[in-house]
């Protein structure tokens, strides 16, 4: 007998659910990846405030700041598809869930664009 | 009815001589509305006797012929091959040790199915005649009592590529059969079993299962039903 070891058959996603879950857990890494390198670096105040504010300075750049609207945009994805999820889970959405995924989206994508906004206009 | 030719790919693995699976190319002349068993029937009869699949009742109600075509788990036998365009990839489910060419071991799939209970569990003294129920009281099981366990939707799900040992979407809907039924009294017994690391919480409502189901059955709003139940239980 062969038992393919391969994890996951990304020929299989092709369906909304299956992007959204796939999409779900690949901003959660993210999420993990950032809350890391937040907590390393307010770590530097350790350093005394020398050290802070330097680091603070490097953040303080262009590419930061656009690094914080992707941030942003990955936080609302993660956040809305949780609650998708949860209404699936709990509130009988599953039979209209790929309607809920593309209000979700809308409703992040309004937000992104919002926050997005703010963030470059305090640049 | 017009006759096309079309190149159809089949996953072909022979435990004697291979050590992965390989594509095989067959060209042929088939009917528009021709299914999927028809074109492996018509391989297998006339061009190359060797390749091993299931099929019964080619009526869509044994549930032998369940095969992944072109990306995605369907019933050879109702699937018709103008649902498809240009080459038609024929595999065997995926998820599922492969014993040869479209013929998988499916008996994890069924102990796992065993695990649940498949079958009515009464405690109290069985009635006379019949065993009735209401059209409301049947109306909670109405669909998932069409299961077929071709287990298409199992082989579907990527939280079982994940790990094998997750009961899977047709094990858990044949729990959420018998706990809904009213005539069950099993109810508790099975929640405990399906209630586990590797049960129902490993569904991450992914909806690749109701994609696959050929008897288009809901089987994720089920599994939500049932996780309702357990928590309502719990509490």
């Amino acid at each position: 007998m062969y038992k393919d070891k391969k994890f996951f058959d990304l020929g299989y996603y092709k369906f909304t659910g299956s992007w959204a879950w796939m999409l779900h857990r690949l901003s959660g890494l993210a999420l993990i990846f950032y809350l890391s390198a937040h907590i390393w670096v307010i770590s530097t105040i350790s350093k005394g405030p020398e050290g802070f504010d330097r680091v603070m300075g490097v953040l303080a750049s262009p590419l930061f700041k656009l690094l914080e609207v992707g941030l942003w945009g990955i936080i609302l994805f993660h956040a809305f598809n949780g609650i998708r999820v949860v209404i699936v889970d709990f509130w009988k959405g599953s039979l209209h869930h790929k309607k809920l995924f593309f209000i979700m989206i809308f409703i992040a994508f309004l937000l992104w664009v919002a926050g997005g906004y703010l963030i470059v206009s305090h640049m | 009815m017009s006759k096309e030719k079309r190149i159809i790919k089949i996953l072909r693995y022979d435990p004697a001589n291979d050590k992965k699976p390989h594509w095989v190319d067959y060209t042929g002349e088939f009917d528009s509305d021709s299914t999927i068993l028809d074109v492996l029937n018509d391989i297998h009869w006339k061009t190359d006797g060797s390749l091993a699949y299931r099929r019964s009742c080619r009526s869509g109600i044994c549930g032998s012929c369940a095969m992944k075509v072109n990306g995605q788990n369907i019933l050879a036998c109702e699937t018709p091959i103008h649902k498809f365009k240009g080459k038609i990839k024929i595999e065997p489910l995926p998820g599922f040790a492969i014993i040869k060419d479209l013929v998988v071991d499916m008996d994890l799939f069924f102990e796992k199915l065993k695990k649940v209970k498949p079958y009515l569990v009464v405690d109290k003294p069985l009635p006379d005649k019949e065993f009735t129920q209401s059209p409301e009281e049947f109306e909670y099981i109405r669909e998932s009592v069409t299961c077929i366990l071709c287990g298409a939707c199992t082989s579907s799900c990527p939280s079982l590529w994940g790990n094998e040992d997750y009961l899977g979407p047709a094990a858990l809907l044949k729990a959420y059969r018998f706990i809904f039924d009213t005539r069950d009294d099993g109810a508790n017994e099975r929640m405990d079993i399906v209630n586990d690391k590797n049960g129902i919480w490993r569904c991450h409502t992914i909806f690749n299962c109701m994609e696959a189901c050929p008897k288009d059955i809901k089987i994720t709003e089920y599994l939500s039903r049932l996780k309702v139940k357990i928590v309502e239980n719990s509490i």
